[in-house]
C-alpha cells in the first residue's frame, strides 16, 4: 500500500503579471533568479531537504519552460519510484471542464492525485517565494498544537502590515482573527501563503466549497475552516523570505545576493538549493576584463567589465562592454562597448554593440507605470537590440527590434517597444 | 551503436608525482568542472554506445565517487548501462590486473555475454571529443582486425611516454614502438582502439595463456605483421594528461578561446557529475585576468592566467599566477602562488608563499580548515 505522511502541492500556475515581459513567455516560478536558479528551485529544494519526496506541481500559465525545467525531477532527487514530482495541468473531464479558477480550485481538481498517496497532511506552497524553510519543523509544530490547519506567518514592520493578510493570535499561537489588508492592523504577523492541512479537513473543505467561483485559500478555504471552528494555528517564521512579485523586489532580491555575507546565503553546505544544470563548463574572465562585486554562472565568458551584477549561465559579455547593477540571464549576449546600467536582460536576448541602456530621466512608464518602474530597463527573452541605440529608464523592449524602431536612435525613458506583441 | 565500450582507468603513473597519491589518473579534475574520464565517457555516450565498462584498480575511491550514478552521462538505460569492474578473486584467478590485456581478459565474461559485434577500448586519461561511429565505419571499410586511433604531434613533443607508430599509404600500421627513447615518427597512438568482439576475445585468450599481459606490447605490436592493424588519424584536440607537465598544459589549454569553443560551445557536449554549487562570487577587491573560474568559488584576491576549480576560496590580497587550484581549496589572505598546482581539499594558511621555480610545483598542504 502506498502511504506518505505529508505530500506537497506547489501552486505554479500563475502568470505574475507584475514581472512584465519577464513572464510574457514563462510562468513566474520558471523565471531565473540568482544567476543559475529559477524561482521554483527554492520551494522544490525546501521540499526534498525537508524530507518531502512527493510534490504535485500545478501548472497552467505558459508551462513549457517549467515542464522542461522540472522534467522527472532529477536535479532535486525527486525522481522516485513512488511519489516524486508530478506536473499537474488542468484537464478535460466528463461534465464540467474548467481551468484552474483559483488556488483552492486547482487543488480541488487534483483530489484524486492526493488521495492516491493516502496522506495524513498536505502542504500547500506557492512557487514564487525565495526562502529556505524546513517544513518538517512546521509539521512538528502543527502536530504538537493538534491543529487542523497551520499557517506560516512572518512578522512585518507594523507600518507595512496593512499591505498584507494579517493574522491575530492568542498566547498559544491559535488564530483568533483574520484581517485582509487592514487599515488598523491588530498584529504584524503576515501570512506567507504556506499552509499545512490535515488531509481530512482539507478534503472536506474543498468538496464543500467545490461550487465556489474562483475558490481561493486565503479568501474561501481558510475562512471556511475558521468559521467551522477548526483549530487554526500560526507558525511563526523568522528567517529570510522574499516575495519577488514585482520587478523592483525581484531586482533587489537578486542584488542582495552579492553582499559579502548575504542574508540569504547560497554558499552554505547545509540546505543546498538544487537546480537543473544545462551548462556545466567553468566561466572565463579575459585578460582585460574587470569583475567586481558580482555573481557569475557557469559557461559565461566575460571580455568586458561587470560591476554589482548577477550574470546567468552561458552569457557573453563583449569586449569593452560595461555592465552595472544589472541582471543578465542565461544565454544573453552583450555586444562590444555596450553600456548597460540597471537593466534586466532576459534569456537569449542579444544586445548589439555600443548600445547604451539606462540613460535619461526617471519618468514613469506610459503604458504600465506600476509594472515598469524602479528606473529599470527590462529586455524580454529572445529580444534583439540593434547596434548604437540608446534606451532609457522604466522601459520594456521585446522582439526583433530594428534601428528604425528607435526614433533618432533613442528609446526614451518611459517608452515601451513591443515587437513580440506580448505586452497586453 | 554496434559496440560496447571499455575504459581502462586503473592506471597510475610516477610522472603524476604527488597528484596520484590521491586518485587514479582517470579521476583527475580537468578544466574547472570536469574529470578526465568524462571525455571518454561523453564521447561514448554521444556516439550512442549504450554499454560501457570502466576497469579500475589503482586508488579508485575518488573515481568511484565520481561514477556513483550513470545518469550524468545518459547511461543507466534498460539496454546497457555503466559498469565498474575492479579486479576480483575468483575460482580461477587470484591476481590483480597484471596489465591492460589481463584487465580485459579478467572481464572476458562481460565481452562474451555482450551481443554487440564490436568493442571500443579507450583510456581514461585522454582529453578529446571523438565520434566512435566514424572510427567504426573506417574500421569496417578497411577490413581491419584492430583500428588504432592516432594523431600527429609536433616534433618538439617528448614521445618517450607514448606509443609511436608508422603507417603505410593504406594506413596499415607497419611500425609500432612503445615508449621509444628515440622516436622515428611523429604519429602517436591515442590509446583508443576498435576491434571486433570475437577477435578481441581470441587475442586476449591467446595472450594471457602465454602469460603476456600488455595490450600494446603483447597484442598490437606482436600481431602487427599477421593481423590487419590500421591507424585512424584524428584531427581534433587530443591530449594525454598522465604527467604533471602535460596535466598542467592541458588545463592551461582551456584558456585559449579555440579550445574552449571546441569543448564548451560546440556540439556535442561533455557531461560530468553535477555538483549543486552556486554561481561564483567576485567580492570587492578581487581582480581576475585570463582565468577560468568554476562554480561555488569565492574570489577576493588577484588571479591571473590560472584555472580555479570548484568551491575554491581565494582570500584577500592573494596573488595567484599561472596556477591550477583544484576543487575545494581554501586560500587564506595574502597567499602567493606562482606556477603551482594546489591539490584538492587543501587549506593554505595566510601569508604562505609557493612558487614553482623550474617547472610546476605541486602543493599539498592539509592544514586545519579555518571556519569562516
Amino acid at each position: 500500500m502506498i502511504k506518505k505522511e505529508m505530500i506537497a502541492m506547489l501552486l505554479a500556475g500563475g502568470q505574475g503579471s507584475r514581472l512584465g515581459v519577464l513572464t510574457s513567455k514563462v510562468a513566474k516560478p520558471a523565471v531565473a533568479f540568482g544567476g543559475k536558479y529559477r524561482i521554483i528551485d527554492f520551494p522544490l529544494s525546501n521540499c526534498i531537504n525537508s524530507g518531502i519526496d512527493t510534490v504535485g506541481v500545478l501548472t497552467q500559465y505558459q508551462p513549457l519552460r517549467l515542464n522542461s525545467h522540472i522534467g522527472i525531477g532529477i536535479p532535486w532527487d525527486l525522481d522516485r519510484n513512488i511519489g516524486g514530482v508530478t506536473v499537474l495541468p488542468p484537464y478535460e473531464k466528463v461534465g464540467k471542464t474548467e481551468w484552474y479558477t483559483g488556488t483552492a480550485n486547482a487543488i480541488y481538481q487534483n483530489l484524486a492525485y492526493m488521495e492516491s498517496y493516502n496522506p495524513d497532511y498536505v502542504l500547500i506552497l506557492s512557487g514564487d517565494h525565495i526562502y529556505k524553510m524546513d517544513y518538517e519543523v512546521m509539521l512538528d509544530y502543527h502536530k504538537s498544537h493538534n491543529a487542523d490547519v497551520s499557517i506560516a506567518v512572518m512578522p512585518v514592520p507594523q507600518e507595512e502590515a496593512s499591505r498584507f493578510g494579517i493574522v491575530v493570535t492568542d498566547e498559544k499561537g491559535r488564530i483568533t482573527e483574520f484581517q485582509e489588508k487592514p487599515e488598523q492592523p491588530k498584529s504584524n504577523l503576515a501570512s506567507m501563503g504556506i499552509y499545512i492541512f490535515n488531509w481530512k479537513a482539507l478534503k472536506e473543505a474543498l468538496v464543500t466549497l467545490s461550487e465556489q467561483e474562483g475558490c481561493d485559500f486565503g479568501k474561501h478555504v481558510i475562512p471556511y475552516c475558521f468559521s467551522k471552528g477548526e483549530t487554526l494555528v500560526a507558525y511563526e517564521y523568522n528567517s529570510y523570505w522574499k516575495d519577488v512579485g514585482t520587478l523592483g523586489s525581484y531586482w533587489e532580491a537578486n542584488m542582495e545576493l552579492i553582499d559579502i555575507i548575504p542574508e540569504f546565503n547560497l554558499y552554505e553546505e547545509f540546505w543546498k538549493i538544487y537546480t537543473k544544470n544545462d551548462i556545466i563548463p567553468p566561466q572565463y574572465v579575459a585578460a582585460d576584463a574587470k569583475v567586481y562585486r558580482s555573481l557569475i554562472s557557469d559557461g559565461t565568458e566575460v571580455y568586458g567589465e561587470v560591476y554589482n551584477s548577477i550574470i546567468g549561465p552561458g552569457v557573453t559579455i563583449g569586449k569593452g562592454a560595461v555592465v552595472r547593477d544589472s541582471i543578465i540571464m542565461q544565454g544573453a549576449v552583450i555586444g562590444e562597448n555596450a553600456v548597460i546600467e540597471k537593466a534586466i536582460i532576459a534569456e537569449n536576448a542579444v544586445v548589439g554593440p555600443r548600445v547604451v541602456m539606462g540613460i535619461g530621466e526617471d519618468v514613469p512608464n506610459k503604458l504600465k507605470p506600476k509594472v515598469y518602474s524602479f528606473g529599470l530597463a527590462v529586455i524580454g527573452e529572445n529580444t534583439e537590440i540593434p547596434a548604437d541605440v540608446k534606451i532609457g529608464k522604466n522601459t520594456a523592449v521585446t522582439g526583433k527590434t530594428l534601428p528604425e524602431d528607435y526614433p533618432g536612435g533613442v528609446l526614451e525613458s518611459g517608452e515601451t517597444l513591443d515587437k513580440a506583441g506580448v505586452v497586453a | 551503436m554496434r559496440a560496447v565500450g571499455m575504459i581502462l582507468a586503473g592506471g597510475n603513473s610516477y610522472r603524476m608525482k604527488e597528484l596520484s597519491n590521491k586518485r587514479a589518473i582517470a579521476a583527475m579534475p580537468i578544466a574547472g568542472s570536469y574529470r578526465s574520464i568524462d571525455f571518454a565517457l561523453s564521447s561514448m555516450s554521444n556516439s550512442h554506445i549504450q554499454k560501457v565498462a570502466v576497469l579500475t584498480q589503482y586508488n579508485s575511491r575518488s573515481l568511484n565517487e565520481h561514477l556513483n550514478s550513470s545518469k550524468w552521462w545518459n547511461f543507466g538505460r534498460k539496454q546497457g548501462g555503466l559498469f565498474v569492474f575492479p579486479p576480483m578473486v575468483t575460482a580461477d584467478n587470484g591476481f590483480w590486473y597484471r596489465g591492460t590485456a589481463d584487465a580485459l581478459h579478467q572481464n572476458l565474461d562481460f565481452l562474451k555475454n555482450s551481443h554487440e559485434p564490436y568493442v571500443v577500448i579507450a583510456s581514461g586519461d585522454g582529453i578529446y571529443k571523438l565520434d566512435f561511429n566514424k572510427v567504426l565505419e573506417y574500421h569496417i571499410a578497411k577490413k581491419a582486425d584492430v583500428t588504432v586511433v592516432c594523431k600527429d604531434v609536433p616534433g618538439t613533443e617528448d614521445l618517450s611516454r607514448f606509443g609511436v607508430l608508422k603507417m603505410n599509404e593504406d594506413c596499415r600500421i607497419e611500425q609500432f614502438e612503445e615508449k621509444p627513447m628515440a622516436a622515428t615518427s611523429h604519429t602517436i597512438s591515442c590509446g583508443i582502439y576498435v576491434v571486433r568482439r570475437r577477435q578481441l576475445i581470441e587475442l586476449l585468450e591467446k595472450s594471457v595463456q602465454e602469460a603476456r599481459f600488455d595490450l600494446v606490447r603483447d597484442v598490437l605490436i606482436r600481431y602487427k605483421d599477421v593481423k590487419r592493424i590500421y591507424g585512424y588519424k584524428m584531427d581534433g584536440y587530443w591530449s594525454n594528461i598522465a604527467s604533471v607537465e602535460s596535466y598542467y598544459q592541458t588545463n592551461m589549454d582551456f584558456l585559449k578561446p579555440e579550445v574552449r569553443n571546441y569543448f564548451f560551445r560546440q556540439y556535442p557536449d561533455i557531461y560530468s557529475k553535477v555538483d549543486d554549487l552556486p554561481p561564483a562570487k567576485y567580492n570587492p577587491g578581487c581582480e581576475v585576468k585570463n582565468s577560468l573560474i568554476s562554480s561555488g568559488s569565492i574570489i577576493n584576491g588577484y588571479v591571473e592566467n590560472s584555472v580555479i576549480f570548484k568551491k575554491v576560496f581565494v582570500g584577500e590580497n592573494c596573488v595567484i599566477k599561472n596556477s591550477i587550484v583544484l576543487n575545494d581549496v581554501y586560500l587564506g589572505d595574502n597567499v602567493h602562488l606562482e606556477n603551482c598546482i594546489v591539490e584538492s581539499r587543501d587549506t593554505i594558511r595566510a601569508n604562505t608563499y609557493h612558487s614553482g621555480q623550474d617547472g610546476i610545483k605541486v602543493v599539498v598542504e592539509s592544514n586545519e580548515r579555518y571556519v569562516l
